[in-house]
């Protein structure tokens, strides 16, 4: 019947409740929806960096990861065999990675070229969707010395689809070995800074004029199931191959893994925050609550209610008031969420696409996942316990002849 | 006759700044099960005071209060709280319901207090508000009762937890006089068939011409304790 009670006395004044409700569903509506964006733009991100550039592991020599030697190879056979052994890769590509020069009749520009087997290539990254249909293809095998080139490397060298573009590197000898290429594709991603350091070509193009022996490579670019997948792979694999640099997306790119988890943190920052700011309205609430009710809390204490029960009143009351108030802010922010989980968030028409300069997409898939969930369902609790305690105390005090008297 | 309220030699002193009011001066009274006994006495003279003495609302600077076998000015905050819901029944002047919950809520929230189940608290509410002659206002709410019918309530409640005794502080103050002297019949036939012992602190002449009892204060003494 307390409980009954607690519930009934919330709706005394309705005008009140519905005011501190509607403050904490929208606090909670806001936290959810800021959360879910800000997590799924940063996973779309990951996803975007995995699928296009990074793929889940990268296996190079250690001498190559420190200073990009064209002679700091390693033997396929030996990665092959490692890959093979884990039994948790699902697709790899072999490649040779050129730091190279591209000049075009009007420009030049410093970037990595990879090597590569077109169709293994497909099997790891999503280049080649990412390849509009007027704009070429990957390295067709119709095509006499092709190059893969970004969109913003396109404009800078001032080149189109057919061009005619060279490419200048190093040879192991270390003469310098021209290419001369033409665009078969040009390419766009969500990574504009990525775009513009990377170019693709077929291995058999670059292959006889790198001086290199037969079957060796500077990279394998793996994809596993999933990330935890990838987790476990990538431990296998550095067991495996101890003397040679396995690394996952993370550790390729630290400051993406530590963004990622810098924003769920500030997600829970933010929702913490709004809670915290919210818990003065609910307390005010309730301490004003707990005021008006003076005498009757009084004469609860005379009848016989003891001040455990009247405590424990006051908190339910309160702890009814956040939950139900932040039960209805997740239900709408989740169906708000909801349909735009598959289509994502397009924030092209309000930002341009200056946010691929910073190699973050434009188009956002808001994420919805358990852990969220707990988090929030954690702080509601955290912040209705808090918030209930001062004016439960209130109430506590009262002793019950001076508060009818009241 | 079992005695159920002993009083020996009770005082209350009220210390406000440099001066000190003794609202009750050494009284000694004895209260047997089944009495109707008013205890009046003009404004100031103590009734209230010795009433929340006697029903553990308020502490005695001296003297003792035995209810029961039980001497209550020893136990602590808690127990006297228990000992209130077990043991005494309060009717307020300002009826004090509870105005969220119905009549029927109101009666059954001190035997929910009590522990009691369920199903005994539903047949027992719709007796005591049957006897109290609302067995048609079971649901509505104190605001929707008159000041009479919400009285009755408050008796129906304080009965609810089978007290032994219950304490009422002026009840009819604010009543008319048709819905007071029917509250006061109704208190009056509880007590001659149930054996309900009520105890009143009132003013009132219409109590005072039921009462069977009559202790009268005067500046915290009792000046004249009469039996009719």
């Amino acid at each position: 019947m307390i409980t009954s009670l607690a519930w009934k006395n919330i709706w005394r004044n309705r005008t009140r409740s519905s005011v501190i409700l509607g403050a904490i569903a929208l606090g909670l509506f806001c936290g959810v929806y800021i959360n879910s964006f800000m997590t799924g733009w940063m996973y779309t991100t990951v996803d975007d960096d995995i699928n296009n550039h990074l793929s889940h592991i990268q296996i190079h020599d250690t001498a190559f990861s420190a200073n990009n030697d064209i002679s700091a190879y390693f033997p396929r056979e030996k990665v092959e065999a490692a890959v093979g052994e884990s039994g948790l890769v699902t697709a790899a590509s072999y490649r040779l990675s050129l730091t190279a020069m591209l000049a075009s009749a009007n420009n030049a520009v410093g970037i990595t070229a990879k090597a590569v087997f077109p169709e293994d290539e497909k099997a790891v990254s999503t280049i080649w969707q990412n390849i509009a249909d007027t704009m070429g293809a990957y390295l067709p095998d119709d095509a006499r010395t092709a190059i893969v080139i970004s969109k913003k490397t396109a404009d800078k060298l001032k080149v189109k689809l057919k061009s005619k573009i060279v490419l200048t590197f190093q040879d192991t000898n270390g003469d310098m070995q021209s290419l001369a290429l033409r665009v078969s594709g040009i390419y766009k991603t969500a990574n504009g800074m990525k775009d513009e350091a990377t170019v693709y070509v077929r291995y058999s193009d670059v292959f006889p004029v790198t001086g290199l022996p037969e079957n060796v490579f500077h990279e394998a670019a793996l994809r596993t199931a999933d990330l935890e997948t990838c987790r476990q792979a990538d431990a296998r694999l550095k067991t495996l191959l101890p003397d040679m640099d396995v690394k996952d997306w993370g550790e390729n790119e630290p400051a993406l893994e530590m963004s990622l988890a810098m924003t769920e943190f500030f997600g829970v920052i933010i929702l913490a925050i709004f809670l915290f700011a919210l818990s003065f309205g609910i307390i005010n609430t309730m301490l004003m609550a707990v005021l008006e009710r003076t005498r009757e809390l009084g004469m609860l204490g005379a009848i016989g209610m003891s001040k455990r029960r009247i405590f424990n009143m006051i908190m339910l009351e309160t702890a009814l008031l956040t939950f139900v108030g932040s039960l209805v802010g997740i239900i709408i922010g989740t169906a708000l969420i909801v349909p735009s989980l598959s289509s994502g968030i397009d924030l092209t028409p309000f930002m341009g696409d200056q946010f691929e300069d910073y190699g973050f997409g434009s188009i956002i898939y808001p994420v919805l996942n358990v852990k969220m969930f707990v988090q929030i369902i954690a702080l509601v609790i955290i912040a209705g316990i808090l918030s209930a305690i001062y004016p439960a105390r209130k109430a506590l005090k009262l002793k019950p002849l001076e508060a009818m008297r009241n | 006759m079992n005695t159920i309220i002993k009083t020996t030699e009770l005082v209350k002193i009220f210390r406000e700044t440099a001066q000190e009011v003794c609202a009750v001066n050494n009284v000694s009274l004895s209260i047997n099960e089944g009495e109707f006994t008013a205890i009046v006495g003009p404004s100031g003279s103590g009734k209230t005071t010795l009433l929340n003495l006697i029903g553990g609302l308020d502490k005695a600077t001296s003297g003792s209060i035995v209810i029961d076998g039980q001497d209550i000015s020893s136990l602590s905050e808690k127990r006297i709280t228990e000992f209130r819901l077990h043991n005494i029944g309060f009717i307020f002047q300002a009826y004090n319901l509870i105005p969220v919950l119905t009549a029927k809520e109101n009666v059954s929230f001190v035997m929910d207090l009590q522990g009691r189940k369920k199903s005994e608290i539903d047949r027992r509410a719709t007796e005591l508000l049957t006897s109290v002659g609302l067995g048609d206002r079971m649901n509505s709410r104190p605001a929707k009762l008159s000041g009479g019918q919400q009285q009755r309530v408050a008796v129906a409640r304080a009965l609810a937890s089978k007290p032994k005794f219950i304490l009422a502080d002026e009840p009819t103050a604010n009543l008319d006089s048709k819905s007071a002297a029917n509250l006061l019949d109704m208190m009056e036939r509880l007590n001659k068939q149930e054996n309900v012992t009520f105890i009143f602190s009132t003013h009132d002449p219409r109590i005072m011409a039921k009462a069977r009892r009559i202790v009268t204060l005067e500046d915290g003494k009792t000046v004249n304790d009469e039996a009719r």
